[in-house]
């Protein structure tokens, strides 16, 4: 059970139960014209950290038309450096002005000695590693006014040190922190194929009752060595072994979740990425039925 | 067992500085070694900084091409650390870098082509601007003209080079299929970058006269000191005409008196 209750984007305009997709300014014009049919929109608040110009003038626009998500980057969450505050105040003006059901980040860390990787580093999965994961988000949401959801990450290196699986790491990270966890199906199955475990392990380790949000995105694979490493390009569409590893989150989690399709690089045309959606959406319907 | 704080030190050091001992932290699986698991770390980190300065500085990319430019990217994160997690702020010396890299001196314009294409973002992420309230200023007499301070738009940059770098901006645009060449003697160029109201950026040649009254009220000079300094530059600069313009176009969006 909760430490904490949780927020479940219940606010004004709450993100439905349905697939949304991630806005990247390729599509800021086409959608503001088209209105395409998907449940909501995810954001990246970094991109509209800047206090003026075209990105927050279509946020404005399309958030009139869909609930929103801030999916934060750049927080560092568990680095061991001071929380950036300057980061952090920015990012609560986003949610002051923009409203967003939810907002989440990473388990993760980016930066030591105030130098940044600008990139989501894995943690080791140790418990002095979860209980800083656990005071860093709780401060977050202290500091917020409000609950966060964490993402799970795709990693290319396990730490000699760790002793915790990491899917015991997040849920445990959600339990003691009172945050939700927003379950990335396409990190989990590229962890899996990385560092050769089971995914369906991880996915029934997860207790439901945490999972506010899904994630699903497409890899590349890379040879390194003559061996496979799949990287977490969000470049490609979601392929079947995730679709299947979809569907069976879904089922396990009991109910139809939030789930968005995340595409950074080589952004295809707007209704690939809405086609992608729609698939989405009918295996929710089909496991669970479509709310009204 | 070294700290989550030591640990984050050294994998900082493996991924910045070609360090070697963070590889013994690294479990050595599935028939790779900790060495090349890093690596992985190592392209991404740096293919993510790459990519920020090309989006940033395409013109450059173009001039330079991409071996050239990677390198300039590896040397230029060396020297300026990203300091935000936000990836946008990255970038922000390239111009002053490029200024005094080695490897570019036969380029001596790249600084300035990248100054302006830095100016073009800067410009595209400024604050709003107000609209000048041209009832106010109609109201002020015209013996204190001369006293007026104007405010220019915060999505504006004034630019100087003694380098034709519109025109070497404008033949390396995507899409751009006319007459390729550049000649580099042809003088240089006074360029204001402005947001249009349709938030698009522009770039516009400035007149000598246009360039002295803007430089001037953008640096806090009165109205009068900002004519003079304009008719010296350009004597047959026609004030009434280029003050009207650059009010009309949103680049003057105050004033005190």
């Amino acid at each position: 059970m909760l430490s904490k209750p949780t927020m479940s984007g219940l606010g004004p305009n709450p993100i439905p139960a349905r697939a949304g997709v991630g806005l990247r300014s390729g599509h800021y014009r086409e959608m503001l014209e088209t209105l395409p049919p998907v449940g909501w929109l995810e954001a990246h608040p970094e991109n509209f950290f800047a206090v003026g110009g075209k990105h927050l003038h279509y946020l404005e626009q399309l958030r009139a038309h869909y609930p929103l998500s801030l999916h934060g980057v750049g927080l560092s969450i568990g680095s061991t450096d001071p929380l950036n505050t300057r980061h952090l105040d920015k990012l609560k003006r986003l949610i002051e002005r923009f409203e967003p059901a939810l907002v989440s980040e990473h388990v993760s860390w980016g930066s030591v000695n105030g130098r940044y990787f600008n990139d989501l580093l894995p943690l080791p999965y140790t418990e002095e590693a979860l209980a800083h994961m656990v005071t860093r988000v709780s401060q977050i949401q202290d500091y917020l006014g409000r609950a966060i959801l964490v993402e799970n990450v795709s990693s290319y290196l396990q730490y000699e040190s760790s002793t915790i699986p990491e899917w015991e790491f997040v849920a445990a990270l959600a339990e003691r922190a009172g945050c939700g966890l927003l379950l990335d199906v396409n990190n989990i199955y590229v962890n899996a194929c990385n560092h050769d475990f089971d995914a369906s392990t991880y996915v029934r380790a997860i207790p439901a009752g945490l999972v506010q949000e899904i994630h699903l995105a497409g890899f590349t694979v890379n040879t390194v060595a003559d061996r496979s490493i799949l990287i977490d390009t969000h470049s490609r569409p979601v392929c079947d072994d995730v679709w299947s590893l979809y569907r069976q989150t879904v089922q396990h989690l009991g109910a139809a979740v939030p789930t968005l399709i995340e595409w950074d690089s080589d952004l295809p045309p707007l209704d690939v990425l809405v086609g992608e959606a729609r698939h989405a959406d009918a295996l929710l319907d089909e496991c669970h039925g479509l709310p009204a | 067992m070294a700290s989550l704080r030591e640990l984050q030190q050294s994998f900082a050091a493996a991924i910045f500085a070609n360090d070697h001992q963070f590889a013994a932290h690294i479990r050595s699986a599935g028939g790779l070694r900790g060495e090349q698991r890093l690596s992985i770390y190592r392209n991404n980190t740096q293919a993510n900084f790459t990519d920020a300065l090309r989006i940033t500085y395409p013109v450059v990319d173009r001039l330079v091409g991409d071996g050239f430019f990677r390198y300039a990217a590896v040397q230029y994160l060396a020297q300026h650390p990203s300091a935000s997690g936000d990836l946008q702020e990255f970038g922000g010396s390239f111009p002053e870098f490029l200024e005094t890299f080695e490897a570019a001196a036969q380029l001596p314009y790249l600084a300035d082509v990248a100054r302006l294409e830095l100016a073009q973002e800067q410009v595209f992420y400024a604050a709003e601007g107000d609209f000048l309230d041209t009832v106010a200023l109609s109201r002020v007499p015209q013996e204190r003209y001369g006293e007026l301070r104007f405010i220019l738009n915060p999505a504006s940059r004034l630019l100087s080079s003694t380098f034709p770098i519109l025109r070497i901006w404008q033949v390396n645009q995507e899409g751009y299929h006319g007459d390729q060449s550049v000649d580099l003697n042809a003088g240089g160029v006074e360029l204001l970058v402005i947001r249009q109201r349709n938030m698009d950026v522009e770039i516009q040649n400035l007149s000598a006269g246009d360039c002295a009254l803007l430089r001037a009220l953008r640096d806090g000079q009165d109205f009068a000191t900002a004519c003079e300094q304009a008719m010296t530059a350009q004597p047959d600069f026609d004030i009434p005409a280029g003050f009207r313009r650059h009010v009309a176009q949103g680049a003057l969006v105050g004033f005190s008196l």
